[in-house]
């Protein structure tokens, strides 16, 4: 009887409250009825309740009692208050009381209301729920209960609104949300309310109170998997990375706060994390061992971070790494990992088919583990390494894309160095660019571990550095005093000189006679004459067309088959140059020699993408309007001066196509507004059949020396772009609608080639041959064959491995539709003219 | 790192013929002007204001000019032709008239020395009759001071010049032979001082800096060669420098003993700095041999000018190394 005393004492005095409060009218029995209600909240010595009631009150009657006033929220008595009676008795209720209720209660209010005045105050309570730390206060309540007393379903909605705060209040107050509801300031409140609510776990720790971190792990996990991890972290890390520093406590809390989020948040948790924190020290105090105790967790860092995704930062590969390096535990688990990232590196279908960005991120991690590796741990791996150094240097270099052989070329070096095979190193010749400069980079580890702020380093090593820089200065001043006294006056110091690179050695007289260049190019074994020819050989054919196309083909010939024999400056521009012009100078003869010697026999690799280089430069300046004169004196220049010779720099290709894609995007997405580029007469639409059939002709003919879709992909791919480039030059001549259809013909054999830069040719050749086709013969001509393209060009657009290609392949996409659309429009237009 | 390769402030053409020889008048008067002497026999006084020939004086009849310059403090010219005449001008009051000639027998391309005895008297050196023989005469009464001719077999005298030291009773002569021997003479005792090789090939020119006692001298080849005279009047050899292409014309040392020029076969002038033969510059600008290179002789160092004249019928103008010292 004595427990049940304080339930019906409370419920009666609640009940009258709410009687009151309906009926009446009079202002004090309103006021005097709020603060009965309030004052089973009071606590302190001058409360008028017993903790029995109010403990009763808040259990049973607190979210009624809340309810009720949401409920007469449009009631006279309440319009009746004061600002300030309304403040303290009203909105008291809500932000004093158990704050999950009144949360509660309070969201399922604004979802409620229509916007209005009583919303406009519920907001403003909201607001001032979150500025005063209700949710700190929330959390920590949640810490103290060690076993859950509410029902799951009760905490699932609380965390669901917890979370779900910025979108509810978003959906309601549309543009007139309030800044601190917006996600970035709501979750880094968040945040740091979870980071109290930490604090005063560790707190009562240490006092000796258990406490269950149970409800804050959740709501970490559930933030983290919504999305919100960055402003989280940037707030949680570095407090946590500081307090666990020092504080033993700290590191127990949160390894017992990584262990309790449930697994299927866990990943989102730890990716969240790992990016946030800086450097593997603080990651490990933070999470602890956790990776040996949770299979999710273990998987997360082991295998997905490395493996499988390859978004991150290098500093992530770093800290997961370092991570799994620095306890005597976990290495057996770097161990595991260095054997799984050398066969993903080594593997000949990964270097193919995956992505060449997470080639280079599992790259990195590689050799960031191989750094860490102590010397009996590498004794162990030693032949493992080597195999797969071995096996993936060379699928690293059959590949044609040059960063992954450069890719290939820095891995194998760096192993080679790291494993000290009897002192012998690899070392290739490769550019030093940015990437192959970072990834040398990882080999070198970082002395200075943790960038944190550290107190007691900071104030030294700024002290270190300032006394060291003074000294060398004063030792270099020195020196140079020392110096000083042997140059007296006479030195002609007193003039800097200007840049003498340019005082080359005159060369002797060059020939004037375009034979003379012929018969010394046939027999001379003077290095300096046959220079002399090769450099003036291309003014002397612009100069004197006659002469020229008496001696075309057999010069052309000659040049094919000069090789740098006396390593001549400019040597391969000055060839190719040369023999553009006696292209473009006797156009059919030489086009004709020249492509059906790109199929005989007897030809280097190298050669055969002279011819089709050639082909391709000639054809664009044969494209060139008529009108446009162009003097051969520029030409020499621009082409020996500007344009590095392309065969020697195979992005140069790359770079091309892009520009050309480039430049066909701009025409369509302006395309309704700009006239279609203007037909002008030129060179190249009269001929372009012979540049481009030709080469259709043999393609499938493998020979002992050479074999197009066997293993010389390197020139199928020029092959096909250069077909695509001839296709997309002949835009509006007659002949391109048989072109068209015979170059698709051709590249649908290999549109699923394994090499991506035959398939990068591929696309851009159709997506020439949309472009130049007159878009009735796209219909009428290639209409059975236009659906399936289609499907193709989807299916790459969606799943194939390399970007360019996915680009290109919706680049294609687009321009198909567009044609295929204004296609069908004027047929419409046809039809009902008529 | 070092500054691009200069460019010249401005050219001269219309010249219409190889520029064999320059001068420079640029200390008194109000027009700095430039003197040249073409191929075709024609001496061209350039205003350097206007940049344009203010007259054009033939007085050689046709044959090319090989040497011009100044007599100081009168207004009289001096040019030296393959007609084997040296022509003096008046150019007083707009005046363009030949005063006075003197023949000098010589057929080689070797330049003329003109050296300041008094106020109004001159010694000219000129290559003689004979391949060896240097004479010397007094102007402008002509009256013949004497003829050096070398003992030893040294081929055609290639350059001369005439000085006179500080400290010696009278003039010196340096000359330069086919041989590649370079020898100073005492003009007052009519003896050979010193000799010494200084080349494998003909001197082709050379210039010689009273101050220091030291000179150079170019050849066919691609070595420049460095001199100086000790205090016993010995030539003693010093460093050389090495070019990048063989054949230098002429070569000429700053009013201020800092730099020293040189006109290349290879269409480049190249300056040194004096003091130590160290390449400071190369100018590319010609399409032909540089025949002749210049310094000004402005009072104003800022406004100092380099001259070169070519077989490609031009005159650039650079203006380098004006600059405060501290400045570099």
């Amino acid at each position: 009887m004595d427990s049940l005393a304080p339930h019906t004492e409370v419920r009666v005095a609640v009940a009258q409250c709410f009687r009151t409060l309906s009926t009446s009218t009079e202002p004090e029995d309103i006021i005097s009825s709020l603060q009965t209600l309030h004052s089973f909240l009071d606590e302190g010595p001058e409360s008028r309740s017993t903790p029995d009631q109010r403990a009763e009150f808040s259990r049973a009657h607190f979210t009624r009692t809340l309810q009720f006033l949401l409920s007469n929220i449009q009631a006279d008595w309440l319009l009746g208050l004061s600002a300030a009676q309304r403040t303290d008795l009203w909105d008291g209720l809500f932000l004093r009381g158990p704050p999950e209720q009144a949360l509660l209660v309070l969201m399922e209010g604004i979802s409620e209301l229509k916007a209005s005045t009583s919303l406009d105050l519920l907001i403003s309570i909201t607001e001032r729920f979150l500025l005063s730390g209700r949710l700190a206060a929330l959390l920590w309540s949640s810490c103290l209960q060690t076993a859950p007393s509410d029902s799951p379903q009760l905490r699932e909605t609380l965390l669901a609104r917890i979370v779900a705060l910025p979108d509810l209040t978003a959906n309601r107050l549309h543009l007139k949300n309030k800044p601190c509801f917006c996600p970035q300031q709501y979750f880094t409140l968040l945040a740091s309310e979870m980071l109290t609510a930490l604090e005063r776990t560790c707190q009562a720790l240490k006092d000796g109170t258990d406490c269950s971190l149970i409800f804050v792990a959740q709501t970490l996990g559930k933030v983290c998997v919504q999305g919100h991890s960055g402003p989280v972290f940037a707030v949680m890390a570095p407090q946590l990375s500081v307090c666990t520093r020092s504080d033993m406590v700290w590191q127990r809390v949160c390894w017992k706060l990584l262990q309790n989020v449930p697994q299927r948040w866990m990943e989102s948790v730890l990716t969240g994390l790992v990016q946030a924190v800086r450097g593997p020290e603080a990651f490990g105090r933070i999470i602890g061992n956790l990776v040996l105790t949770n299979k999710k967790a273990q998987y997360v860092v082991t295998h997905k971070l490395l493996l499988l995704q390859y978004k991150y930062e290098t500093q992530v590969l770093r800290t997961v790494l370092g991570y799994l390096a620095a306890d005597r535990e976990r290495r057996p688990l770097l161990l595991q990992v260095l054997r799984a990232l050398s066969q993903a590196w080594a593997n000949p279908s990964a270097v193919k088919h995956t992505p060449l960005e997470q080639q280079l991120y599992v790259s990195k991690a590689l050799l960031l583990s191989v750094n860490l590796l102590r010397d009996a741990e590498l004794q162990e791996l030693r032949s493992e390494l080597l195999q797969c150094m071995l096996g993936g240097m060379q699928s690293h270099l059959d590949s044609s894309v040059v960063r992954i052989r450069h890719m290939g070329m820095v891995v194998g070096e760096c192993l080679s160095a790291r494993m000290d095979l009897n002192n012998t190193k690899l070392k290739f010749e490769y550019d030093q660019d940015e990437e192959t400069l970072e990834l040398l980079s990882l080999m070198t580890p970082i002395s200075g571990e943790e960038p944190e702020e550290e107190p007691e380093n900071g104030v030294t090593s700024p002290q270190e550095t300032s006394e060291k820089t003074p000294s060398t200065q004063n030792a270099s001043s020195q020196n140079k005093s020392k110096s000083d006294p042997g140059s007296d006056l006479d030195s002609d110091d007193e003039f800097s000189p200007y840049d003498m690179s340019a005082d080359q050695e005159m060369t002797k007289e060059s020939p004037r006679y375009l034979r003379d260049c012929l018969e010394t190019l046939i027999s001379s074994e003077d290095s300096v004459r046959v220079e002399l020819s090769l450099r003036v050989a291309e003014g002397l054919v612009r100069k004197n067309v006659f002469a020229a196309r008496e001696i075309s083909v057999q010069l052309t010939k000659v040049l094919l088959h000069t090789e740098d024999k006396y390593s001549i400056r400019g040597f391969l521009s000055l060839r190719q140059t040369t023999m553009v012009a006696l292209t473009v100078t006797d156009c059919i003869p030489v086009t004709q020699y020249l492509t059906t010697e790109f199929y005989s026999m007897n030809y280097g690799l190298r050669q055969r993408l002279d011819i089709l280089e050639v082909l391709a430069l000639a054809a664009q300046e044969l494209s060139k309007p008529i009108s446009e004169e162009r003097s051969p004196s520029v030409g020499v220049s621009s082409c020996t001066d500007l344009t590095p010779y392309p065969g020697d720099n195979p992005v140069h290709w790359r770079q091309v196509v892009e520009r050309r894609i480039q430049s066909k995007t701009k025409r369509l997405t302006k395309g309704a507004t700009q006239p279609p580029a203007k037909a002008t007469p030129n060179r190249y639409a009269p001929v372009a059949g012979h540049f481009f059939f030709p080469l259709l002709s043999n393609y499938d003919k493998p020979q002992v020396t050479f074999d197009l879709l066997g293993g010389d992909h390197l020139v199928l791919g020029r092959l096909i772009h250069t077909l695509g480039l001839f296709m997309h030059l002949a835009v509006n001549a007659p002949v391109a609608a048989q072109m068209g259809r015979a170059l698709l013909d051709f590249v649908w054999a290999v549109r699923y080639h394994v090499d991506q830069m035959v398939r990068r040719g591929v696309l851009f050749a159709v997506c020439s041959v949309f472009l130049s086709m007159p878009s009735q013969n796209l219909l009428v001509d290639l209409n059975e064959q236009l659906f399936e393209t289609r499907t193709w060009l989807a299916d790459v657009a969606e799943g194939d491995p390399d970007e360019d290609c996915r680009n290109l392949a919706i680049q294609s996409l687009v321009m198909l539709d567009k044609s295929l659309k204004k296609q069908l429009q004027d047929q419409q237009a046809l039809g009902m003219e008529t | 790192m070092s500054r691009p390769a200069p460019s010249p402030i401005f050219t001269l053409r219309g010249a219409g013929a190889p520029l064999n020889t320059l001068h420079f008048s640029c200390h008194g008067g109000d027009t700095p002007l430039l003197f040249s002497g073409s191929g075709k026999g024609a001496i061209h006084m350039w205003n350097l204001n206007t940049r344009r020939a203010e007259t054009v004086a033939e007085g050689h009849s046709g044959n090319s000019v090989v040497w011009v310059n100044t007599l100081q403090g009168t207004d009289t010219l001096i040019s030296q032709g393959r007609d084997m005449r040296v022509c003096l001008w008046d150019l007083s009051e707009g005046r363009r008239a030949v005063l006075d000639s003197l023949w000098t027998g010589s057929v080689g391309f070797c330049q003329c020395s003109l050296l300041e005895m008094s106020t109004g008297t001159h010694l000219l050196a000129f290559a003689g009759q004979q391949t060896e023989e240097i004479k010397i005469v007094e102007l402008p009464s002509k009256t013949p001071v004497c003829t050096l001719v070398p003992d030893a077999k040294l081929g055609m005298i290639m350059c001369i010049k005439l000085w006179q030291p500080d400290s010696g009773p009278g003039p010196l002569l340096l000359a330069g032979y086919e041989d590649g021997s370079l020898l100073l003479w005492d003009v007052t005792q009519r003896a050979q001082l010193s000799q010494t090789k200084a080349h494998p090939e003909p001197v082709m020119c050379l210039t010689f800096d009273p101050q220091c006692l030291r000179g150079v001298s170019g050849s066919s080849e691609k070595d420049l060669c460095s001199w100086r005279l000790d205090g016993q009047n010995n030539l003693q050899l010093q460093d050389s420098v090495t070019l990048v292409n063989p054949g230098v014309s002429q070569l000429c040392v700053r009013g201020d003993g800092k730099l020293l020029a040189s006109a290349g076969w290879d269409h480049r002038v190249r300056i040194f700095g004096w003091k130590k033969l160290r390449p400071l510059a190369v100018l590319q600008y010609h399409t032909d041999l540089v025949l002749s290179v210049a310094f000004s002789d402005h009072q104003d160092p800022r406004q100092r000018l380099l001259a070169a004249g070519s077989k490609d019928q031009r005159i650039s103008l650079w203006s380098i190394f004006n600059e405060g010292a501290d400045t570099g």
